[in-house]
């Protein structure tokens, strides 16, 4: 929101060598944050009011026009203009030769289009009223022709406020609100608001405006004013120039008056042309009624569009658009002034379901301060009568006001105000701190009862925590001196879930070299298809960010390999992992787990072992190190939403007992179609489940010790058919049993061509020993002999 | 064999033995050659058995003179072996093949962790060493413990279609970590002292810097007498720390729902020190950590008594704090699986000799 600062300046009396620029930091730190703060540096030197003799088209170059002006006495001089309207009769605001204004510097005597232009009609936005672009600046009578404009009228400064940090402040979108506020911070005293008193507008001779109101909780309050006499004539010239500062266009004496109001006070009103509207009822719209909204719109509403209708006939919608059937318009005299209070959220969802958020919508959305129907249609007339000389009141102020809420009254305990501000405050501290903004203060006992005003009675302020905010607001944050907090020790334990995620994920990445990538938790329709991914059953998104993004995962390895699709023109091998929650609809409450994923890619069709090798390594570490457990693979078949897993090459990982996940080679197929370029790698993947991992318990390592007599190991390589599978061999070797034996381990697998076509040598270490004795060549020779007989047995060959 | 022929003899050996031995380069030639000189046959070994060949009065002197004359050989020889085992020794440093110390290491990869993730680790040690416990919830929430909870009430725009995704089953994708406050209040009641990382969701559309997934991390800090001073004094510790280095703070007011007072915590420009530039839009100052007082009914609605604890709690974007802190320009890259703007080059490969990237 902007705010004008000559417009503070009515009701503060700021000094003058104020800077800008720090009153901006004080409202920064003390209310509402600035965003900017924008010198209106117009230099206007030597402007006059001309009024306009003739106007004529010039031919083949449109929009401009050759004007003849009255600058006062019988001077007439003659320009050239853009001003897209200009009609004979109307008074504007001209820069003679020799003024100037900042944009245009000096304006000289000069010839356009062949005829001679001795001056210029001043476009908007050379005042300072962006919106008006190229219009002319019209005048009242306020200024006669030739009559020079005060320069300082167009000196300003514009300062814009986040309107994210007053969506709670419905006092803060007026001038008058924040000049409060500028008031407190500099401790200055406020104007009271300059208004007619109400006495002058309820005069009893005068007849009553008819208000009904069907719904009391939708309009809490409808006050009415019916005026006559008011020709459409143009706003004050300062007027103008402040609200098209504030980012509107300047319309008519009417439209600027409602709209500076509404930036004054903070409340939006409306003008109906009052020959139309003998009374007023407030009622919902039928379901499919339509309504011609000033915008020219045809609005089809429901029965939870809320209408101000007369006889039955709806005028305009609630607080949000004004109808077409009763706009104010040239030849209107009698009109008819609206400024009503309505529920917010009637307000907002109206707004928003009409996709019409106009400034009317915006500020009523953030409920506004019933008190302000009666004040904001008293300063309409005390800025009318100034307008309009004729002016009379036909239709006495008429409030109907079904909605007045209880004066809110906050209990303070001030140790809690102690507590919050780090130091005490006393009851004195208090109402000096707190008067300036309205608020008063009563003591009882130990309590302070804070008396709320009406302004910030709007939601704003209504707890003891509200009050508290106010003080420390009013204290200054910078004048809090800042202290470590006292606090109780507990023992509580980390997150064990936690924990075992930041560990994994500094294992795999520092310990094993993964790469941690993060990607989207939903599914990419289009990739699943090029994987050929049937997604099953998945919990969507309403709303989804784009087309085809509304399945949450279920799995996190469709965005690993679209991961790898992406890297693989820049790397010829990279290891990927993620860790990240998958989500499953599940009849008791749908699920939400914890997966981490690994990828190992490298160019070349025949890595893909040592892909898959690499993942294993490190599952296996990760398992021994996180959980003192053995990882177990157990060779698996496809399943249905796993396509890219290769058949013959996937396995399940086990700890212990506890399935925890599954390893694959990503098959051919899969690969051909994720990219073609694909086609000559290998990749491996794992994607394993976390949930159930943190509860494991974790076996410690048992450490041993020096055995007594020495042991001796012997590697045994066994020759098998290459497409055997490791877990039937290994689980077959452990059936061995002989009085020496230790320990067999795993050691190698190998393949080429020493072993022969078809062919793999397992290697395996076994150990042997005696607790008692010190083992004899022959010992190990029979160790030897029984372990050979053992493997032939099986059926498989010794390797020598 | 008079004693002068003795002497003269000893003399020929020992000249003999000096030249010899030089011309012997491998340890065994120079062990064979030392046989031959002082072995029982060799040539002092033949004058020491011939001893007996003295008149027995001058045995003693003959013996001394003969032993000398064989120590003082040893000695030469010993010499001998051991420079043969310098050079050896010389020899072999300098290796069969040349070696270049100069030359950078094995050329291989290291692995890395995203760089939230790294910001996050940072962030969870600064808060382990002030006694904090570290908390987790799920992406998926309700859409009390999202709003409700939270004092957001049930009008809020905040919980339009355009602000926050939705699911088919009326959950949401948690648009903060703050619901994370509730849960921990709900299982640790008070006293209280979390950090609550974790990924957050908002309906965006993405440009350089929006998504709609990010990282947050939340804290909260329950206890008899937290304070504003309180929060501000943490504030400027925990940002501190993070930086590295002394930064002023800007606390103004700020509106949150679940807060009361809110405040906004501003960090001076780092990367213009408060000057003003791009990064702070001129006004020396970036928004960093929204906070405030723990709402009374967020208290209450975590079953917590506000009239007997007061607390704090604040949010600090992990994502843009990783943004800020490696230089990353493009939200958008951080979600996108692709390495090379997430993982310096220097951990991809070999030593960097010329770098015009940045």
């Amino acid at each position: 929101m902007l705010i004008s600062l000559q417009w503070i300046r009515d009701f503060v009396n700021l000094p003058t060598d104020l800077d800008p620029r720090d009153l901006a930091e004080r409202v920064t730190v003390s209310t509402a944050e600035v965003e900017g703060v924008t010198p209106i540096h117009i230099d206007a030197q030597g402007l006059i009011a001309a009024k306009v003799i003739s106007a004529t088209e010039v031919p083949k170059k449109r929009n401009l026009k050759l004007v003849e002006l009255e600058i006062g006495g019988d001077n007439t001089v003659r320009t050239a203009t853009a001003a897209p309207v200009l009609h004979v009769g109307s008074n504007v605001v001209f820069a003679p030769v020799g003024a100037s204004v900042a944009t245009t510097g000096v304006i000289k005597a000069t010839t356009i289009a062949g005829a001679p232009s001795e001056g210029m009609i001043l476009p908007g936005e050379a005042l300072g009223i962006p919106l008006a672009m190229q219009e002319a600046v019209f005048l009242g009578d306020e200024f006669q022709p030739g009559q020079a404009l005060p320069a300082k009228l167009f000196e300003d400064w514009v300062i814009e406020i986040d309107n994210k940090s007053i969506t709670h402040r419905p006092d803060l979108w007026g001038h008058y609100g924040m000049a409060r506020e500028i008031a407190a911070i500099f401790g200055l005293p406020l104007s009271s608001y300059p208004i007619t008193p109400e006495a002058e507008l309820s005069s009893s001779n005068l007849p009553d405006v008819a208000i009904t109101i069907a719904d009391a909780h939708a309009c809490r309050r409808f006050t009415a004013l019916r005026l006559e006499g008011v020709p459409t004539i143009p706003a004050p010239l300062w007027m103008q120039l402040r609200i098209g500062r504030i980012g509107m266009r300047p319309i008519s004496g009417l439209v600027d008056l409602t709209n500076y109001v509404m930036a004054d006070l903070g409340q939006p009103m409306h003008a109906f042309d009052a020959d139309h509207v003998p009374d007023i009822e407030v009622n919902w719209a039928y379901e499919g009624e339509t309504l011609q909204t000033l915008d020219g719109m045809e609005r089809t509403l429901t029965t939870e569009s809320l209408v101000v209708q007369s006889q039955g006939k709806s005028l305009s919608l609630a607080g949000v658009m004004g109808g077409l059937n009763t706009e104010v318009v040239d030849s209107t005299d009698s009109l008819l002034l609206e400024s009503a209070n309505w529920d917010p959220i009637v307000i907002r969802r109206t707004a928003h379901r009409l996709s019409l958020r106009t400034d009317a919508a915006a500020r009523f959305e953030k409920s506004l301060d019933p008190a302000n129907t009666t004040q904001s249609i008293q300063r309409f007339h005390l800025l009318a009568k100034a307008m309009y000389p004729e002016m009379k009141i036909t239709g006495r102020l008429s409030d109907n006001y079904p909605g007045k809420p209880e004066p809110v009254v906050v209990a303070v305990n001030p140790q809690h105000v102690k507590r919050t501000l780090g130091r005490s405050c006393n009851l004195e501290e208090a109402i000096n701190l707190l008067s300036p903004l309205g608020f008063s203060i009563e003591q009882n006992g130990d309590a302070w009862y804070v008396n709320v005003p009406s302004f910030r009675a709007t939601g704003d302020v209504s707890i003891e925590a509200d009050v508290i905010e106010e003080i420390i607001r009013r204290v200054g944050f910078d004048a809090v001196e800042p202290s470590m907090p006292r606090v109780s020790m507990r023992d509580i334990k980390m997150n064990p879930m936690h924990e075992l995620e930041m560990r994994s994920l500094e294992f795999f990445c520092l310990a094993e070299r993964f790469h941690e990538v993060n990607s989207y938790i939903w599914y990419a329709t289009d990739w699943l298809k090029q994987l050929g991914m049937e997604a099953g059953d998945c919990i969507e998104l309403r709303n989804p960010a784009a087309e085809g993004l509304h399945q949450l995962r279920r799995l996190m390895m469709p965005g690993m390999l679209a991961a790898v699709q992406r890297n693989r023109f820049h790397f010829s091998s990279f290891n990927l992992m993620d860790l990240g929650s998958v989500f499953e609809p599940h009849p008791q409450g749908d699920q939400e787990h914890r997966h981490l994923a690994l990828v190992s890619a490298r160019r070349g069709k025949k890595e893909e072992n040592a892909c898959l090798s690499q993942i294993k390594r490190a599952i296996g570490q990760w398992a021994w190190l996180r959980f003192g457990q053995q990882v177990t693979y157990t060779s698996a078949s496809v399943l249905a939403e796993c396509p890219w897993e290769n058949p013959h090459r996937t396995a399940t990982v086990a700890l212990g007992d506890t399935i925890v996940g599954r390893v694959s080679v990503v098959e051919p197929g899969t690969r051909r179609a994720m990219d073609e370029h694909l086609s000559a790698w290998s990749i491996a993947c794992a994607e394993l489940r976390l949930d159930n991992l943190a509860s494991l318990t974790t076996t410690t390592e048992k450490l041993g010790t020096i055995p007594d007599h020495p042991q001796i190991d012997m590697d045994f390589s066994i020759l098998v058919p290459a497409s055997s599978h490791y877990e039937a061999i290994a689980g077959q070797i452990a059936g061995f049993e002989h009085n020496l034996l230790k320990q067999i381990r795993y050691v190698d697998s190998y393949e080429g061509k020493s072993v022969g076509e078809g062919n793999r040598s397992l290697t395996f270490r076994t150990v042997i020993g005696s607790q008692a004795r010190t083992l004899s060549e022959g010992d190990a020779n029979g160790f030897q002999q029984a372990f050979e007989t053992f493997v032939t047995k099986l059926g498989f060959a010794i390797r020598k | 064999m008079t004693l002068d022929e003795l002497n003269k003899q000893l003399a020929q050996i020992e000249l003999q033995v000096a030249c010899g031995v030089r011309e012997l380069n491998l340890i065994d030639a120079v062990r064979s050659f030392e046989s031959s000189v002082l072995g029982k046959q060799g040539l002092i070994g033949l004058l020491l058995k011939n001893i007996r060949d003295y008149p027995a009065d001058e045995r003693g002197q003959v013996g001394q003179i003969i032993n000398r004359a064989k120590a003082k050989a040893k000695a030469i020889i010993d010499a001998r072996l051991s420079e043969i085992e310098r050079e050896a020794v010389a020899k072999e440093s300098q290796g069969a093949s040349d070696v270049d110390p100069t030359l950078p290491g094995d050329v291989e990869s290291l692995g890395s962790l995203h760089p939230v993730t790294m910001v996050q680790l940072e962030i969870e040690r600064i808060f382990e060493r002030f006694g904090f416990t570290v908390e987790t919830g799920p992406e998926m929430e309700s859409e009390y413990n999202n709003f409700d909870a939270l004092n957001i009430p049930a009008d809020h725009p905040a919980r339009d279609m355009q602000d926050t995704f939705w699911l088919n089953n009326n959950q949401v994708l948690r648009t903060h970590t703050s619901p994370v406050q509730h849960r921990a209040m709900k299982k640790f009641g008070a006293p209280l002292r979390i950090i609550a990382p974790g990924r957050c969701f908002r309906y965006e559309t993405l440009d350089a810097s929006h998504e709609n997934t990010f990282h947050q991390v939340e804290g909260l800090v329950i206890d008899d007498e937290i304070s504003i001073p309180n929060l501000i004094a943490m504030s400027k510790a925990l940002l501190q720390e993070v930086m590295q280095r002394d930064v002023k703070l800007r606390v103004r007011p700020g509106f949150f729902p679940f807060v009361e007072p809110g405040l906004e915590i501003d960090m001076n420009c780092q990367i213009c020190g408060g000057s003003g530039c791009a990064t702070c839009k001129q006004s020396g100052w970036v928004e960093i950590l929204p906070a405030g007082m723990v709402h009374p009914n967020v208290l209450q609605a975590g079953g917590i008594d506000p009239d007997r604890y007061s607390g704090f709690a604040f949010g600090l974007g992990l994502t843009r704090l990783a943004m800020m802190k490696y230089g990353i320009r493009d939200i958008r890259v951080l979600n996108s699986g692709d390495l090379r703007p997430i993982v310096c080059a220097q951990r991809l490969g070999g030593p960097i000799l010329v770098n015009h990237t940045t």
